[in-house]
């Protein structure tokens, strides 16, 4: 794993600046990531996380402290030229009783420092991998034994393959033709259980996205014209955000944005996340999961986004090189199963059905 | 991550952090709570840093240090200061150390010089799971990384001595510091929670009056012109004349417990014998004898290791010179546990130290090294100021008479 991550997917070279981040949970992989590093000539630099600290800041900070942005952090973002991050949970429901407005509060300081961190990611500056080292709490969320979980993990990034990065480069190829056909589009109408949308992409980049920055992979995504999306959705999984679960979102959108939230659990908490800036209340992105490998939810979005079969949206802020230009301390991707009883049109024609493309889009 | 001590060099400038996986995890995500862990904390901020609302706090050490990170940074939050953790990961530099290159050993990070620059205060914790994780690697290739690294503790030293930042070193008990200490880690808690006296009513209260007496003893000592001392083979004089003594009462290090200063260079002479080990660069040094003239090192034994205190002698023109001679006078710490940040606080025991010298003291010796040695005292010692005798079997005989008070330092 450590091997594709540095050469794959982060692509390190010779003198690059790599910072490395996770948990102490993830400890051997980040030995390993470290040694790889060191070998490509490149320098790590190690990031290690404390799940309680930021539990401290939450529940005892006060408003200043919460909105303080950390120079340190701004001087990563801006310094290096490689973030290799794992999750690694010990408790993924740490904060589930944080104050909601707490949260937001510190969420809202930390966003130009994202937005910077993207928009360096866009320029090809900054090159990041987002991936996960299994640990119990994720198992549990995935309602697996850490064995069954790991074989989940592994699996799901090719990496029972004897070649994972020849697998990974074939995917690829898949995802870049289908990326190439999106594009030729305008519109896209998306009819399932409970969901009738419209939306533009007119003039937006869709990106394939396999396998650099996040890890596993597989998906196309843009960002929809801002102030095209108009219906409803109802999205089958539950929506989880900041060690909170959503059930059963169904939002209604005119000129873009959310007119009607509502959820069978979650409700407020989902009203005040959408409420949290301009930006929560748009869609940041819009994308097709694409891996086979991840059939299942894991309430984990790295690997829910990408289930092969489903959409997402995103409501919050874009990424900058799809040429979306909504932007939000928000960032909550919501997904869609359409593997039974859906289909995608594109300009009016039928193009996916029941979670695949049809032939001639791929 | 620069472990030397900023302004005084000596405590644990040499065995460097192998980095630790806590071997508890129970205690890093908080569930089981320790009070003494919260109480060390608490003395940390309130007496040695002085904490205050809107400062900047880098807490650094390694993850085993988790049950000492997570109550610092709580109470710092509490206290309305803006605290982040930098945190190592055992075995990391080791694999730096093992595998990389010229180059990339003396890389220093551009974005770390910047935050010594960004901060208010700072802590040290110590916390190694593995402290002879080192024991192995090529020597060379270790002092090259240390080396790079040590423009930190320079720089950190400047600001501290400018009044812009404060720092303090302490300790998180580990396995690897137990085993060292040969005890078990339970043991070696109630060792370490006692020494720092957190278990008081109030340890601050505590702090502050042992930096009263320990001043009036500095005060004391800092109008003697030479000491000399005598026990089991040591017969030592060292001429502190002009010298300043300075008091360590918790501000810089937690334990603390010692008066020092930094002799005069050329009026060290005589023999003296090392009853306790030296650890240095994760190595041991056992019952070491040197006998120094006008301040020179001239001969040097030890029946463990002496191939390699000869070596640390030769490291420079400074490191047969010494830079230190102390008290130490934590009577909770009555034993030698391999860690200097202890050791040298022996109650009943000296220390010498090889090696650079305490600029801000008066002292002019200058070397990469600084090499602690200590020398029991409890049994036999005799010690003499200006011919009086002035300490005898690990005690001083008379409580301090403060000749200056006004002259306080610490």
């Amino acid at each position: 794993m450590a091997d594709v991550l540095v050469g794959f997917c982060a692509g390190v070279r010779e003198g690059d600046l790599v910072t490395l981040e996770s948990s102490t949970l993830a400890a051997p992989l980040l030995r390993e990531l470290y040694r790889r590093v060191l070998e490509a000539g490149a320098q790590p630099l190690s990031r290690i996380t404390l799940e309680p600290l930021t539990e401290n800041l939450l529940k005892l900070g006060n408003d200043e402290q919460l909105a303080w942005v950390n120079p340190v952090r701004v001087d990563d973002v801006e310094s290096v030229d490689v973030r290799i991050a794992l999750e690694a949970p010990a408790n993924t429901k740490r904060l589930s009783n944080v104050d909601p407005a707490r949260q937001a509060r510190y969420d809202r300081s930390a966003e130009p420092l994202r937005n910077r961190y993207l928009e360096r990611a866009a320029a090809g500056e900054l090159r990041w991998v987002l991936s996960a080292y299994p640990t119990e709490a994720a198992a549990q969320d995935a309602a697996m034994s850490l064995a069954e979980y790991e074989d989940f993990v592994f699996g799901a990034a090719f990496l029972d393959d004897p070649d994972p990065v020849a697998r990974w480069q074939e995917f690829g190829e898949r995802l870049d033709r289908l990326a190439g056909f999106l594009a030729t589009k305008r519109e896209f109408r998306i009819v399932a259980d409970g969901t009738d949308l419209r939306l533009v992409t007119e003039g937006r980049t869709w990106v394939p996205s396999k396998g650099r920055e996040n890890f596993p992979d597989g998906e196309v995504f843009t960002g929809p014209v801002e102030s095209s999306v108009e219906g409803e959705i109802r999205f089958t999984y539950p929506g989880v955000f900041n060690a909170r679960e959503v059930d059963d979102v169904r939002l209604r959108f005119e000129a873009g944005e959310v007119v009607e939230a509502t959820a069978t659990r979650g409700q407020e908490f989902l009203r005040e996340m959408i409420a949290m800036d301009d930006g929560a209340r748009r869609v940041g992105e819009f994308a097709f999961g694409l891996n086979e490998a991840v059939p299942m939810f894991t309430r984990n979005t790295l690997f829910d986004e990408k289930i092969g079969g489903t959409m997402h949206l995103a409501l919050g802020t874009a990424y900058p090189e799809t040429g979306g230009l909504n932007r939000s301390a928000l960032h909550w991707d919501l997904i869609c199963d359409l593997r039974s009883g859906s289909e995608v049109y594109a300009d009016g024609e039928l193009v996916y059905r029941d979670g695949q493309f049809l032939s001639g889009s791929s | 991550m620069p472990t030397s001590k900023p302004e005084r060099l000596c405590r644990c400038a040499g065995p460097n952090p192998a980095l630790a996986i806590t071997t508890r995890p129970e205690r890093k995500s908080g569930s089981v709570r320790d009070p003494r862990y919260d109480a060390l904390a608490e003395l940390v901020l309130d007496h040695s840093l002085r904490l205050q609302a809107g400062q900047v706090l880098r807490i650094e050490g390694e993850a085993a240090a988790a049950p000492l990170v997570v109550p610092l940074h709580r109470e710092a939050i509490k206290r309305g200061a803006h605290a982040y953790a930098v945190l190592d990961l055992a075995g990391l530099k080791e694999l730096l150390v093992a595998y990389g290159s010229d180059e990339q050993l003396d890389f220093v990070s551009p974005m770390e010089l910047r935050e010594i620059e960004a901060i208010d205060a700072s802590i040290t914790i110590w916390s190694e799971s593995n402290t002879r994780s080192f024991s192995r690697a090529e020597s060379a290739r270790r002092q090259r990384q240390l080396t790079a690294q040590r423009q930190f503790g320079i720089r950190r030293r400047d600001r501290i001595a400018s009044g812009e930042h404060r720092w303090c070193g302490t300790l998180s008990p580990t396995e690897g510091h137990a085993q060292d200490a040969d005890m078990s880690l339970e043991e070696y808690e109630d060792f370490v929670f006692r020494a720092c006296h957190v278990l008081d009513d109030d340890p601050v209260a505590h702090w502050r009056q042992v930096g009263e007496r320990l001043q009036a003893r500095a005060d004391e000592l800092s109008s003697v012109r030479e000491l000399r001392i005598v026990g089991e083979d040591t017969e030592l004089t060292v001429v502190v004349d002009g010298r300043t003594w300075r008091a360590a009462h918790g501000r810089q290090n937690v334990p603390d417990g010692e008066v020092y200063t930094s002799p005069v260079e050329t009026g060290i002479n005589g023999t003296i014998r090392f009853g306790f080990p030296a650890v240095y660069g994760g190595r041991e040094i056992n019952d070491a004898r040197l006998v120094l003239e006008n301040g020179r090192v001239i001969a040097a034994e030890a029946a463990g290791g002496q191939e390699y205190l000869r070596s640390l002698l030769e490291l420079d023109e400074g490191a047969s010179g010494v830079g230190e001679i102390a008290f130490g006078l934590n009577y909770e710490i009555d034993r030698f546990t391999r860690n200097i940040l202890f050791d040298e606080k022996i109650g009943g025991t000296m220390h010498l130290a090889l090696g650079m010298g305490f600029e801000v003291l008066g002292g002019l010796n200058r070397s990469a090294l600084h090499l602690d040695l200590i020398c029991d005292l409890r049994r036999e010692g005799e010690v003499y100021a200006d011919g009086e005798l002035i300490w005898r079997s690990g005690q001083f005989l008379e409580d301090p008479q403060p000749a200056r008070p006004a002259e306080r330092v610490g």
